[in-house]
């Protein structure tokens, strides 16, 4: 956690934002959104914007009682940024390519 | 924190990076992606469901249904579900709006969104109410029925028609997996059987009771008796079955009789609440099915209104009784007319399918490749029938001198199968074009450039046939088969660039390319097959029959005469627009693109490339540049005048026509027009004017008529 926010002049975190973003690439991410419902997928993409999109990506909701249902597998999903309530990176695993490259 | 209802060998450790990852993306410009270059793109990117879209997000608060959608027990426990002592407008209500949902799905949606968001159908053995039970019952048989008409013809594409089940068994018994009974099966005849029993008692009640309510049991029983008698003939038209003994003709008819009383009763039955997806207040679960669904599919279909379905069962029926008339078709031309006519009134896809299968079923276009090896199999009928639906056709058409079976020769039995594999090698192509012109309109213009090139193999195979025919006989050659042939390559060709137009492909400044080969060369041709074909099928065979031949003469003139003179109309109008769009160029009035971003070359080669077969040749670019040359030069007055000329041509050619159809009709209000217009312009009207003249295709689908702004 510590990593992630070190202070370093304004030149170079320009640079850095980006290139931590492009660490976080091809990891389980675990978006949160505003209805509730969490989605679980492959951080694959994102812009200005916070639109990301995620791979892979399984749907995990509650009913009206608040019990958990089955998720649903959705595939390949892009999430809105206005829609991101919280972000959270799964720091077990190391990075798994979503594709095979070539 | 600890992962959600995750799958027990996956652990995750979660770290938040809420902040961290919203301050990051602020280094990003505007419209950058971050992505891993080489695996993902912008093209996965739009790929994407996009989440919180209302029409893409199954999983949407507002798309998950509130509150949950009970099943059939589920209702009945709380009451929602009637099973017995239902009103007359209750059972109105749950016919209508099913036959609302059928027609939904014959539009192409799917089922488990449309007809079987009827929760009556998901345990139809367990409803009381014994007419809601037969007809929930014949509702299943006759989706059966439909699925089996449409699966079989194979003219349908997934924008026409849905025929997954999403596991519900289709035929009488929903029941599948463990719950199956066997004992549940209903029996065609037992459905019928079924029906009848509660036409009759519904017959019954509603002389029984008086005015006010009599209405709404005499609309219960004209429905079920409209059900009935529509799955039997449907029944009939799929299966083919002609020891039933039924008339198919007469069932149709009586469909059409009842369909009226339905209509009027329509207002007795309960009608669906306002701002309520479920097509009747009581029944109706819309997100019932949702779980069976992709995750990407469409979350809502829109059923259609009850007024709008019995308009287009009315209309189906009347459909499936104007295709019976194909049963009388034994002229394969006449049958290929009457198809082409078909599908030009755009025909849903049920009634498409129904004429597909009333022609040949099973379609020879499917068996051809099988029976080719398998000549002897007991599924080759159709083939074979086929077969000798061609010879007719070759025979009416040219009349090639075969040599009687009666010589007996070593000779004649040889030129016989000669003839025979011609026309067994024609069977697929030709079958082929019978369900293109089944399938929708915008599909069709691509199945005609791909038959094309199995159309034109043929040729080179009907000018040996000609020939053995031909030195059989001793005579010279007579080019008959090849003039057959040739005939339908030409009307494929025209009609792949006619449905260019129909379909608004082309840009203006193409049109007059399109015309000119319309104009200079295919309709050309094909008035001389058709005169070549007439002379062939009027030659007397044998010259002892010169005498009778003269008279056949006359008789066998008939035929082609009505299609040569429409040929000799179209080739007029497409000279008529050729010259006046010309004329257009010359003076500014049509805007060009600029070559270097769209070349004339490129597109007109990419317009005509499926004509790129050995016979007819193809007119190339360079050729149609050489030979268009001269009227660069032109005096646009002096095209307008040609132009319109051939616009009065077209005109004297179709006034002399005694019988004029709507087709006829159409096309001499568009020459009529045209003329004027031409005349006009010819005359100096707008001269200057460089504004852009108007294509109106609203009189006729391929012709249109030319506004000047």
């Amino acid at each position: 956690m510590k990593s992630l926010d070190e202070p370093e002049d304004k030149v170079t975190e320009e640079l850095d934002g980006k290139a931590k973003l492009r660490k976080w690439l091809n990891m389980n991410f675990r978006i949160e959104m505003t209805d509730g419902r969490i989605l679980i997928g492959v951080f694959l993409c994102t812009d200005r914007d916070a639109n990301i999109i995620l791979g892979a990506c399984s749907e995990y909701s509650k009913n009206s009682d608040g019990e958990p249902e089955e998720p649903r597998v959705l595939g390949l999903v892009m999430v809105p940024g206005r829609h991101i309530v919280s972000i959270q990176i799964d720091d077990t695993a190391p990075p798994q390519k979503y594709y095979y490259e070539d | 924190m600890d992962s959600l209802g995750t799958s027990p060998e996956v652990t995750y450790n979660w770290v938040d990076i809420t902040t961290d990852f919203f301050s990051h993306i602020q280094d990003l410009q505007l419209g950058e992606l971050l992505h891993d270059g080489h695996l993902f793109g912008l093209f996965e990117a739009m790929s994407a469901i996009e989440m919180m879209d209302p029409k893409m997000d199954a999983g949407m608060l507002c798309n998950r249904g509130n509150p949950k959608p009970l099943n059939f027990q589920q209702a009945l426990a709380c009451g929602k579900l009637k099973v017995d002592d239902l009103e007359p407008g209750e059972i109105i209500g749950v016919i209508d709006a099913t036959m609302a949902c059928i027609v939904s799905w014959l539009e192409g949606h799917s089922l488990a969104q449309t007809v079987l968001t009827n929760i009556y159908l998901h345990q139809p053995h367990l409803i009381g109410n014994k007419t809601l039970k037969a007809y929930c019952i014949a509702v299943y048989k006759l989706l059966d029925c439909i699925r089996d008409c449409i699966n079989k013809a194979q003219v349908f594409e997934e924008e026409d028609f849905l025929p997954m089940c999403y596991g519900y068994r289709l035929g009488s018994n929903p029941q599948s997996g463990s719950n199956y009974d066997a004992s549940l099966e209903v029996t065609e005849q037992k459905c019928i059987a079924m029906l009848k029993e509660q036409e009759e008692d519904l017959n019954k009640k509603a002389k029984s009771i008086d005015d006010e309510a009599n209405n709404a049991w005499a609309g219960v029983a004209a429905r079920i008796r409209f059900t009935r008698m529509f799955y039997q003939a449907l029944f009939l038209i799929t299966k083919r079955d002609s020891q039933s003994g039924v008339d198919c003709v007469a069932l149709l008819n009586g469909c059409s009789e009842t369909m009226k009383v339905i209509i009027k009763t329509a207002e007795k039955g309960t009608q669906p609440e306002e701002n309520s997806d479920a097509p009747n207040p009581m029944g109706f679960e819309p997100m019932i099915n949702q779980r069976l669904l992709p995750p990407t599919f469409p979350r809502y279909t829109k059923i259609k209104p009850r007024s709008e379905a019995l308009l287009y069962f009315d209309e189906l029926v009347t459909r499936l009784r104007l295709a019976w008339k194909i049963t009388s078709c034994t002229n394969f031309h006449v049958a290929l007319d009457f198809f082409m006519e078909f599908s030009r009134q755009r025909a849903c896809i049920l009634s498409r399918s129904a004429l597909q299968l009333l022609y040949l079923s099973p379609s020879p276009a499917s068996m051809a490749s099988q029976t080719v090896h398998s000549s002897t199999s007991v599924q080759a009928r159709p083939h074979h029938l086929f077969i000798e639906i061609l010879r007719e056709s070759v025979k009416s058409f040219v009349n090639p001198a075969m040599p009687t079976a009666k010589s007996g020769s070593v000779g004649s039995i040889q030129v016989r199968e000669y003839v025979d594999n011609f026309l067994a090698r024609c069977v697929r192509p030709f079958a082929v074009l019978l369900q293109v012109c089944g399938h929708n309109r915008a599909r069709q213009r691509d199945k005609l450039g791909l038959l094309l090139d199995e159309l034109a193999a043929l040729q080179e195979e009907a000018n040996n046939v000609d020939e053995v025919v031909s030195s059989a006989n001793g005579t010279a050659t007579r080019a008959c088969f090849n003039t057959w042939i040739l005939y339908h390559v030409l009307r494929v060709m025209i009609a792949y660039l006619l449905s260019g137009l129909e379909l608004e492909l082309y840009s203006v400044h193409e049109y007059h390319y399109i015309f000119w080969y319309l104009y200079e060369f295919l309709y050309g041709w094909l008035v001389s097959a058709l005169a070549r074909a007439e002379a062939l099928s009027a030659e007397p065979t044998r010259k002892t029959e010169k005498r009778g031949g003269a008279r056949k003469l006359k008789k066998r003139a008939r035929p082609n005469m009505r299609e040569s003179l429409i040929c000799q109309v179209m080739q007029n109008m497409c000279g008529g627009y050729y010259k006046a769009l010309v004329a257009f160029k010359l003076q500014g009035k049509i805007r060009q693109p600029m070559s270097q971003f769209d070349n004339e070359a490129v597109r007109y080669k990419h317009r005509f490339a499926p004509l790129a077969v050995i016979s007819p040749p193809q007119v190339h670019y360079h050729e149609f540049c050489e030979m268009t040359q001269p009227l660069q030069y032109e005096n646009p007055v002096l095209l307008y005048v040609a132009g319109y000329k051939h616009f009065q041509q077209a005109r004297n050619l179709l006034e002399t026509i005694t019988t004029p159809d709507q087709e006829v009709q159409d096309l001499l209000k568009v020459a009529k027009t045209n003329f004027i217009v031409l005349k006009l312009l010819a005359d100096g009207h707008k001269k200057d004017s460089t504004l852009p003249p108007d294509f109106d295709f609203s009189a006729h689908r391929h012709f249109p008529i030319i506004k000047i702004a």
